[in-house]
Order: structure tokens, then C-alpha cells, then sequence
């Protein structure tokens, strides 16, 4: 193999790809990056066996089509740290080198076969989604995927389909995100999946231009995404996620719209005066207004007012996490949301239209 | 068999199986004898530990020769007089039994020299009795006082002999039985001899904490904490005094405990309970600590004529010593650095041995000061003892950190001192004293934290001493404020299997859990259902379903059981049921939340750890009684490198 790469194309194609690479690993070929130059492109390859990435680059000259199998981490810092416009690398039995205008590395990789075949995306898509749409679903969702949970797949984000309708739901078992958009449906089936969330970090990154579109297959044990130019496919969670329509409540009676900046500025400022042990704030909702407060042991007390643009219902006190607020109101894209809630120790539910919908569950205050 | 009247031998054969049980007992009779006579020095010989001779001399005020005869009889005594005597007791005996039982079971023999009253001493008469035959008395010779030796105990009532242990094991008993009795008598001299070798010499007035320290062993002086506590009359005027030993001293048995009662060593539950009470936390529940208690009470407080050997006596107010000792100890272990000092063998004493000055010495001579045969050995051993190690490095140090930290708590045994610096201490709590400086703080295998203090180096263990943290701190929170953990609850109710013997378990605590602020319901045959759990558990990443399943577990085998407080019912214990089980819990909790081993710390979270210990009370050990800390000082690392 021998290809003359754009520096700059090798740079950000190399950073996209070796965030799937893994550094500690009883299998060597698994810290590796398969370069494969055909028909004038090169196509970066990695896996850590779950997840996996192709991304070609057009930006090169391939003078003699082949493979090669370079430790990631040291191809990704001599590309990085080169000065020069090109590089050439050229590959001979399990050696590659990489030239520049005034310097020459060699480095010591592995036979291109020993590295695990990585899926490649089928002819029969789903349904396509314009990348845009599919980034909004993921933020709206994956910050309230759980680390780990032993009794439900929660640990990703569930991807449900039904015809032109998608949702995407997340819950850690305190809070629970669904956000819901459209997609162009290719095949009938109506599928869901379990998509971990190192998969989803990637696909953020991977999948950056808003004008692309997304073609989506899903099968038994995988999800495949994929453009023109890059794949990426995952395993999925196995198990099942919980039964997450019931746990939406749909009886909440006081009901307050709150501008989105002033809620965040007030919460986060009440937030202060928590701590590991205190983590709760209380919210006063009356037709008055909203009172948060908060008191961390042995450090002190904090109480924000916000004026309601409007509030339905009796008064209420109900304490929360400010950091679940936060992590929901973040993400938001409208001016106002709206709170629904029931009593301090039932879930509030927070909205924003039709397209997103957040559920809290409350802190027991003392 | 007609019934007839007992021959006296044989009533005081049978009475002295209730009073001398073994040569321990008839020591113990005898010593209390010479101290009621008004002895200033006592002489106990023993031979084969027992069996064959036990002396006791004294220069007491003697017996009258014709008085001797009466002194063996039953029921023949000079200590008392009339039944209202016993309401109010000042000598140690009283019964008139001792003497009559040991001469029934031995070969006696009494040289006594009484002192007249104007101070002369009268002439020396002889008793001698053979198993109950009474020879004499007739004259003989002697310096003031009282001696009496009890040869061949035993030797005609060959059932009792047989049970008598090995010579070493009886001599065990007597050796425990002179040290409680030389304990609360400071001021006699006494001397304890065994085949000829001595094995106490304890010289006459010491103080009473010169005299504990002596029995208790000198290499333990530094780690024993003086205590001291006098009510107001109108709680019930008692005094308790005593040295507590370390949490590291902690013994396997309650045998290192000494509690005496007006001058006399007994043992009572009640008042062991109290120490163990009051260390409660700072050692694992099997150990027992070393110490002394010494309570002074109005004797128509305490009755001591319950038991033939008066080892146990009767408080007409147990709860409310309790609650005495309790406090006492309580007060001085909360205010004390409790650090044990780390064990180190000395490479130096090591390779002055094998350094080729061709010496025989046993490796712990230091130990064994009576064992120095030798002029080499005795060079070495000072050579060893370091005279010279009170360097003036160390002394430059201590007085220095003295003038600049006041507060700080000296380990040293210079009572008054101590006694000052508390003082000092306890003024100046409005603004906090100086604690100490960590100048820097090494994090090792991600286990170990070392840093300095004044004294020396500091190790602690990082998940002992932050269970030790949190717990304090939610302890606190929970008994002293009586506030509910705050708790975040489920989207979905975590499921906890759980048998109905579990399920039960649970129920009981569920006020408990409600201010720990789990919320949990059965939800049907086998299962219970979380809903809520404390937040604090979340952000230290507990799971729910094992931390429940443990706890439920622990609820089934008893952990939380109400504790039994033996003969000390109501008053101030009132709480402690709940307290234990609560202590228990919490202990789960802070256990499970905090840092394990293996944790990598930031330089912050280290810096935040330290100033955390010396800030909470008991930071010494962990929950569950382990140390959290353990102190290498600078005399030691000067010993090991040998800068003396």
C-alpha cells in the first residue's frame, strides 16, 4: 500500500476514529487503526469489538491499493505532530512508514487480516433521518442514561421507530428524557433498539454536518448508521428498558411555565448550597410565584425567587435535584417550559411542546 | 443416720470450701488481714505456688498472745462488733471466717508481736495449728508485727487438693490477686516472692497512679489516659478516678480491667458494661480495654457483704454509676489523641547483637530489667536503652510546639501538665486551637495516606478513617439535630428479594429507615420494593439492591436487636437501644459510601480528608473499632536510625 494523504483530512479523520480505539487491551490488534487505500480513497477502520467506525477519506492519492494495521495512539501523534501539507505512507509486509518532507517513521504494526472484520452497512436501510434531527434526539436524551444498572438495559438510549415517528427515551431510574422527531421511512417494520451510549458519543461526533443525511438499519443484535462517507455500527444493549410509559404521569394538576434562562439562572444559584448529602431544593409553586430554597448542613442557605408567567392549581412544595433540572433545561431549545406536577412526592414532568418531555422524580426533603 | 451436731472441723472444713477455694484465696485473706491490722509493708513468700508455704508478713499492730487461741476460731473477730456495723463497713473483713477455715484445711502456724499502745512492742507469741488440732499459744521470737504461714494447704481434704492446677497456674492467681489488692493500697510496701525469686516489689507510698502504672506495666505509661470525675453531693457526692488505656491496648479479655469500689477490687457487670460502652467505636467489639476505675462512694451507698470472697458488692444506685463512669471515660477518650504509635523492631538493637560483640543476650532485655546477670549485659543494656535518647532535638521540639499550640494534646505522663494543657484547651474553645499542620500529604498504592503531625509520622487508612468521617458526620445529624436523611426517590421501585422472615425484619425498622430516608413496602410474597433511598448513597454510587439485601440480612440475624443492658435498666441509657441499632445502620452506610481502598485521591480531596479528622470526634478508629491512624514518632525514627 502506498497513498499520499492531506495532513490536515489524515488529522481529523484520525481523531474521529480512534475515539472507539481502546488503549488497555489484552488484545493488541484492538489499540490498531486499519488504513485501507482503494479506488482513490483511504478508509480508516477501528473496533473495540462493540462499536465500530469506517470512515473514508477522499482527500489522497492512492498509488498502490492495500492495507495496513498501525498502533492508533502513535499514527494519530506523528500525524498530529508533522509540519508538512502531505504525508506519504507506504506499507511493506507488517511495516509502515510514514514520510515527510524531512522526516521518515517507521513504525511496527500487525498483517491487516488479524484485525476483526467490522460490519458493513446493507443495502436495505430503515429509514433515513437528516443528521440535524438525529443530534437533537441523542442530546435530548443521552445525559440521562444510567452508568450502570444491574435489573434494566438503562445504561443507553432506546431507539424506537414507528413509521415516520421516532422517539428516543433515556432514564437512570431518577429522571427519565424522551424526545421525539420525524424520519423518512425506507422499510415497514416498525423497530426499537438499545443503543449504548459510548456508540451514541461517537455518532455525535462522527455525524457533525447538519446537511447530511443518515441512513439507519437495525437488526437483531446490532444498529448500523451510516453517510456517504462513514459507518458506524454498534452492538446492542441487550435486556429489556423499562416499561417507561407508565412512569410518565399524565395527572399532574399544577401546572407553572417558567421562562427557560431565568429557571436556570434561579436553580443553579439555589444549587450552590447543596451537597453530596443535601442535594435537594425546595420549590414553593403558588399563584404568587416560585420560591426555591436550599440548605446545605453546616454550610448555609440560599432562597431564589422567579416570577410565574403563569401557574394553574393549588400551591405546592416539592423538592428536587437541581442537577437533574439543569441537565434537562440545558438541552431545551424553547424560551419557556412547563412544569407539571401532582405532589411533593410524586414525579414533576417538564416540557417543552410536543418534542421533548422530561420526568423528575422528587427528593424527599427533611 | 441419727442426726447429731458436726464436729467445729468439719463446719469449718465445709465453710472454708465458700471462702478458700484455692491459695489465691487464702493470699487474698491473709493480705486483707495484715492491711486491716494497719500495715505499712507486706512480705509474701510462696512456695510451689502454693501448695507448699505461703507466708505473709506484715508490721501491723499484731495479735495479743492471749487473743491468739480466739483469732482461729469461727466467728471470731475484732473488725466489727454489732449487726449495725455491716451497714456501714470500713475493714476489708468482717465475717470472723478466714482465719478458722485456713487453719481447718492446713498446717498453721501465727508468730505475732503485738505494739502497745504507748508505741513498745510487747513479746512474740506462737500459734500453731495442725488441720484443727491448736498448739499453744506459747512465747517466741519475731520483729513487730504478724506472720502467718499456711503450709500443706489442702493436705487433709484430698478432693480439694486434687483440684488444685499446675504451681505456676496457682501461682498466676495469687500474682493477679496481690496486684489488685496492692493496686488500691498504694501506700503499703509490697513484696511477692515465688521459690525463692521476687516477682513484686512495690515500695511503700506511691501514688496511686505511680502504683497502677508500676502493676500495669511502665512500657504501657504513656498510653494510659488519667480520668477523673466528682458529682455534686446533690447527684450522689461519688468520685471516680482511673488511667484509660489507648483503643490499641485493647486485651482479648476483660482481665486488664480493674475496678475497685471504696478500696475494693470487685466486679460488676453494670460497671463493665459502662466501659464498654464508653469505648464503643474505638475498639472491635471483641476486645476489652486496660484500665483502672477507682470509685469512692459513701460506703451506705454500696453493699459489700453479698458474696463469701466480696468480689462483688450491691449498689443501691447502679444506674446512676453507670452514668458516672460512662461520662468520665467518655469525656477523656473524646478529648484525646488516640493514635497508636506504629511497631517498628529496631535494626539497631538487631545489629549491635549479631555486630560481633559476642554477647548471649535474649533479644528483649529491654523488657526484662530483673534479668541482667552479667557486667556486659548491663553495659549493653544501656547502651540499647539509649540514656541519652531524651535528645535535645526532641525536647527543643516539644517545648516549642507546647508555647505555639496549647491545645494540642500531649501524650506525655506528666499529670499536672496534661491537666493544664486540657484546661487551656477547654478555654480557648471559642476560637479553635491551632490543630495540626499537614505540610504535606502522600498518597501511597491509593491506599495509605502519610503525612506529619508534631509528633512524628502519620499512615492512615483512607477508607477506615473516612467511614470514620461520615459517620460522625451523619451521627450527628441524625441523633444530635434528629434530622431525616434526605432521600431521592425511583422513577422505578428497585425490587429486593426478601423472605417473610425478612419482610418482618423490615417492618420493625421501618422507623429507623424513615429517618435514614429509605422508603421500602413488601409488594408481595418474597419481594420488597424500594422507592426511596438516600441521596447520599446515590452520589457515592451505593447500589440499592445489594446495600438492602445486605441490610435486611443483617435486620434476620439480630444486628439490630435491642441490646440487653444487664442490671442497669432506665435513667440515662434510656436511648441506647436505638442508639446501637441506629450506630449499626449508620455504620453500613458510611461504611459502603465511603472511600475504598484502591481510590486515587486528588491532593484536594486528601487535604479535605485530613482536615476532616481533626475536626471530628473519634477519628482515631473506624466504626467498627479498627485504627484509622497510626503515628511513627520522631524519637522512634531517631531510634531507627540511630541519631541518639
Amino acid at each position: 500500500m502506498k497513498v499520499i494523504c492531506d495532513r490536515g483530512a489524515l488529522v481529523e479523520s484520525l481523531t474521529l476514529v480512534s475515539g472507539v480505539v481502546v488503549s488497555r487491551t489484552p488484545k493488541p490488534v484492538l489499540t490498531c487503526v486499519k488504513l485501507s487505500a482503494k479506488d482513490d480513497a483511504l478508509t480508516l477502520t477501528a473496533t473495540d469489538t462493540e462499536v465500530s467506525i469506517h470512515l473514508s477519506t477522499p482527500r489522497v492519492e492512492v498509488s498502490e491499493a492495500g492495507e495496513a494495521l498501525i498502533p492508533a495512539d502513535k499514527l494519530q501523534q506523528i500525524v498530529r505532530e508533522s509540519t508538512d501539507p502531505t504525508l506519504t505512507i507506504a506499507t511493506k509486509d507488517d511495516q509502515t512508514q510514514i514520510v515527510g518532507q524531512d522526516s521518515r517513521f517507521k513504525l511496527l504494526g500487525y498483517p491487516a487480516g488479524d484485525f476483526p472484520d467490522a460490519p458493513t452497512f446493507p443495502d436495505d436501510a430503515d429509514f433515513e433521518v437528516s443528521a440535524a434531527d438525529l443530534h437533537r434526539l441523542i442530546a435530548m436524551t443521552i445525559f440521562a442514561t444510567a452508568r450502570e444498572n444491574s435489573r434494566y438495559a438503562i445504561n443507553g438510549v432506546l431507539l424506537e421507530r414507528h413509521n415516520k415517528d421516532l422517539t428516543v427515551v433515556a432514564t437512570d431510574g431518577h429522571r427519565l428524557a424522551q424526545a421525539k422527531g420525524k424520519c423518512k421511512s425506507l422499510q415497514d417494520a416498525d423497530r426499537s433498539a438499545i443503543i449504548p451510549t459510548k456508540a451514541l458519543n461517537l455518532l455525535l461526533r462522527l455525524f457533525d454536518d447538519a446537511e447530511q443525511t443518515v441512513k439507519v438499519k437495525v437488526n437483531d443484535s446490532q444498529v448500523l448508521f451510516a453517510t456517504d462517507t462513514a459507518v458506524l455500527a454498534s452492538n446492542l444493549v441487550e435486556g429489556n428498558f423499562p416499561p417507561y410509559k407508565d412512569v410518565i404521569p399524565k395527572d399532574g394538576d399544577k401546572k407553572a411555565t417558567i421562562p427557560t434562562d431565568i429557571f436556570i439562572s434561579a436553580v443553579r444559584r439555589a444549587g450552590l448550597l447543596t451537597n453530596e448529602e443535601s442535594k435537594g431544593v425546595r420549590m414553593s409553586f403558588s399563584d404568587g410565584g416560585l420560591v426555591i430554597t436550599s440548605r446545605a448542613p453546616e454550610m448555609g442557605e440560599a432562597e431564589i425567587k422567579v416570577a410565574l408567567p403563569e401557574y394553574t392549581g393549588d400551591a405546592i412544595d416539592v423538592g428536587f435535584n437541581p442537577a437533574y433540572l439543569l441537565d434537562a433545561l440545558k438541552v431545551v431549545d424553547e424560551n419557556q417550559v412547563h412544569l407539571d406536577m401532582k405532589a411533593g412526592n410524586k414525579p414533576g414532568v417538564l416540557r417543552t411542546g410536543p418534542n421533548f418531555l422530561y420526568v423528575v422524580m422528587p427528593v424527599n426533603l427533611q | 443416720m441419727p442426726i447429731r451436731q458436726l464436729p467445729t472441723l468439719v463446719i469449718n472444713q465445709i465453710a472454708a470450701g465458700e471462702v478458700i477455694e484455692r491459695p489465691a484465696s487464702v493470699v487474698k485473706e491473709l493480705v486483707e488481714n495484715a492491711l486491716d491490722a494497719g500495715a505499712t509493708d507486706i512480705d509474701i513468700a510462696i512456695e510451689e505456688g502454693g501448695a507448699k508455704l505461703i507466708r505473709v508478713s506484715d508490721d501491723g499492730i499484731g495479735i495479743p498472745e492471749d487473743e491468739l487461741a480466739l483469732a482461729v476460731a469461727p466467728h471470731a473477730t475484732s473488725k466489727i462488733t454489732s449487726a449495725d456495723e455491716l451497714e456501714a463497713i470500713g475493714t476489708l473483713g468482717f465475717r470472723g471466717e478466714a482465719l478458722a477455715s485456713i487453719a481447718s484445711v492446713s498446717r498453721l502456724r501465727i508468730t505475732s508481736r503485738p505494739t502497745r499502745e504507748d508505741g513498745t512492742a510487747e513479746h512474740a507469741g506462737v500459734l500453731e495449728v495442725d488441720g484443727g488440732e491448736v498448739r499453744g499459744p506459747s512465747p517466741g521470737a519475731s520483729r513487730p508485727g504478724t506472720v502467718i504461714e499456711v503450709r500443706d494447704l489442702f493436705f487433709n481434704t484430698p478432693a480439694r487438693r486434687k483440684f488444685m492446677r499446675s504451681a505456676g497456674s496457682e501461682f498466676g492467681h495469687i500474682n493477679d490477686c496481690v496486684q489488685k489488692i496492692a493496686m488500691v493500697n498504694p501506700d503499703c510496701g509490697v513484696t511477692l516472692t515465688h521459690n525463692g525469686r521476687k516477682v513484686q516489689d512495690l515500695p511503700r507510698n506511691q501514688t496511686r497512679r505511680d502504683r497502677c502504672v508500676a502493676l500495669m506495666g511502665k512500657d504501657i505509661a504513656d498510653a494510659l489516659l488519667e480520668f477523673e470525675r466528682t458529682d455534686d453531693p446533690s447527684r450522689g457526692s461519688a468520685r471516680v478516678w482511673g488511667l484509660a488505656g489507648m483503643p490499641s491496648l485493647g486485651r482479648a479479655t476483660t482481665k486488664f480491667q480493674h475496678v475497685c469500689v471504696n478500696g475494693r477490687p470487685v466486679k460488676d457487670r453494670n460497671l463493665q458494661h459502662a466501659i464498654k460502652e464508653a469505648y464503643r467505636g474505638l475498639m472491635p467489639p471483641d476486645r476489652f480495654p486496660q484500665l483502672v476505675a477507682f470509685i469512692d462512694l459513701d460506703p451506705a451507698q454500696v453493699d459489700v457483704n453479698v458474696h463469701p470472697q466480696k468480689s462483688e458488692v450491691r449498689f443501691r444506685n447502679p444506674s446512676y454509676l453507670h452514668g458516672l463512669v460512662l461520662t468520665a471515660l467518655r469525656q477523656r477518650l473524646l478529648g484525646a489523641d488516640l493514635t497508636p504509635a506504629a511497631h517498628v523492631r529496631s535494626p539497631m538493637s538487631n545489629a549491635r547483637n549479631e555486630g560481633g560483640t559476642a554477647l548471649a543476650a535474649p533479644p528483649n532485655i529491654e523488657h526484662r530489667t530483673s534479668d541482667i546477670h552479667t557486667a556486659s549485659d548491663f553495659v549493653d543494656y544501656f547502651r540499647r536503652m539509649d540514656p541519652t535518647q531524651k535528645g535535645f532535638v526532641y525536647q527543643e521540639v516539644k517545648k516549642q510546639l507546647k508555647e505555639e499550640a496549647p491545645g494540642a494534646v500531649s501524650a506525655e505522663d506528666d499529670a499536672f501538665e496534661q491537666e493544664l494543657l486540657n484546661r487551656q484547651a477547654a478555654a480557648s474553645t471559642s476560637h479553635p486551637p491551632p490543630t495540626t499542620t499537614h505540610q504535606s500529604i502522600l498518597q501511597v498504592h491509593d491506599s495509605y495516606v502519610v503525612t506529619q503531625d508534631e509528633h512524628g509520622l502519620v499512615i492512615i487508612d483512607q477508607h477506615a478513617l473516612h467511614e470514620r468521617v461520615m459517620f460522625e458526620k451523619l451521627r450527628a445529624r441524625i441523633l444530635d439535630d434528629r434530622e431525616t436523611l434526605e432521600s431521592q426517590r425511583l422513577l422505578v421501585p428497585e425490587v429486593v428479594r426478601a423472605d417473610a422472615a425478612r419482610q418482618a425484619a423490615m417492618e420493625d425498622l421501618q422507623p429507623l429507615l424513615a429517618r435514614l430516608g429509605i422508603e421500602a413496602s413488601p409488594i408481595g410474597p418474597g419481594e420488597v420494593a424500594v422507592h426511596a433511598f438516600p441521596s447520599l448513597l446515590f452520589s457515592r454510587n451505593v447500589k440499592v439492591g445489594p446495600f438492602m439485601e445486605e441490610l435486611l440480612d443483617k435486620a434476620d440475624g439480630g444486628a439490630f436487636d435491642k441490646i440487653e443492658l444487664g442490671d442497669a435498666p432506665g435513667g440515662t441509657d434510656a436511648q441506647l437501644p436505638e442508639e446501637a441499632a441506629l450506630h449499626e445502620v449508620l455504620d453500613m452506610m458510611s461504611c459502603k459510601a465511603a472511600i475504598k481502598a484502591g481510590d486515587k485521591m486528588s491532593e484536594q480531596e486528601l487535604a479535605s480528608l485530613l482536615e476532616q479528622r481533626d475536626a471530628i470526634e473519634r477519628s482515631s478508629n473506624c466504626p467498627h473499632g479498627r485504627p484509622t491512624t497510626l503515628r511513627l514518632t520522631l524519637k522512634d525514627l531517631e531510634r531507627q536510625f540511630g541519631r541518639s
